[in-house]
């Protein structure tokens, strides 16, 4: 008896995390993400920029606008990857840009490194499957 | 003689009104939205035979796929050696007014040799440049 609880339980997980999956947005083919503007190693005085967004053989969307061969971007800010296979979380240092914005505008970052990655992520803020991201560069704030 | 002043009246009337629907229609877009061409730049000379990409730089505004009715949105047009269509109607498609409905932000394009200008130009869900029309400086490029 337990032990078919056991395996009902486990079955259950099993299907759940399965569906999951399933529901990840297929990758747009050959698509590549990438950060345009700043290169990596760049030093921004003032700490004020403008992110150039880039993205090649797939369209941006709007959040909510499920299409086929799209996605938003996500701008990572000092943080690495999130899991692929739940919604990117929404806070300072994963800003998202679901107004279909494909430029960024950081006004505080504090002297110091920093580093930047974009994720792209489907409708539903999910990441792609495989996931599309760009490298994580580093850039530098002088002391002001 | 008054029953055709009348109706004379009453068309121009309606002519009136239609003609402020057709304004009417014309999707908003902020004061400040800004687009240029990131690359390449304004006088850049190219190689012949080699297809170069080309960025489109867009500040202050989304892009969504067409069919996508989403507010402060639009999609990328690319005018390649033709001035500014009549900014009250759709877009022409051909080969100078290449539209980008899939929501892409950069393509890649190869021109004969000569000198060559671009341009490029928001238009909505409906393919209908904005109210005010959100388009780039003209640039001039010489592939040789």
């Amino acid at each position: 008896m337990l032990i078919r609880t056991v395996a009902v339980t486990v079955l259950l997980a099993v299907s759940c995390t399965m569906a999951l999956a399933v529901e990840r947005t297929p990758a747009p083919k050959d698509a590549r993400v990438y950060i345009i503007w700043p290169p990596d190693g760049a030093v921004i005085r003032g700490g004020k920029l403008w992110v150039r967004m880039g993205v090649r053989n797939a369209g941006v969307a709007p959040k909510d606008v499920c299409m086929p061969n799209t996605g938003h971007h996500h701008l990572l800010i000092d943080t690495d990857l999130p899991p692929f296979d739940e919604e990117i979380i929404s806070d300072r240092q994963h800003l998202h840009f679901g107004g279909g914005q494909t430029e960024a505008r950081l006004e505080d970052l504090t002297p110091g490194k920093h580093t930047l990655q974009l994720l792209l992520a489907d409708c539903n803020h999910v990441p792609h499957d495989p996931p599309l991201y760009s490298n994580k560069i580093t850039i530098t704030v002088p002391p002001y | 003689m008054k029953t055709m002043i009348r109706t004379m009246t009453a068309c121009l009337m309606t002519a009136v009104l239609f003609s402020g629907v057709a304004v009417a229609d014309r999707t908003p877009a902020p004061a400040n939205a800004y687009l240029y061409v990131g690359w390449p730049n304004d006088g850049e000379v190219l190689p012949a035979n080699r297809p170069f990409r080309v960025w489109f730089g867009l500040r202050n505004l989304g892009v969504a796929p067409k069919g996508a009715n989403v507010p402060n949105t639009g999609h990328h047009h690319l005018l390649i050696d033709t001035d500014l269509p009549p900014l009250d109607q759709e877009i022409p498609s051909d080969r100078n007014h290449i539209h980008f409905g899939a929501g892409q932000t950069e393509t890649t394009i190869e021109l004969p040799r000569g000198t060559h200008t671009l341009q490029l130009l928001m238009g909505d869900y409906n393919h209908v440049p904005h109210d005010p029309p959100v388009y780039s400086r003209k640039i001039t490029v010489y592939v040789r």
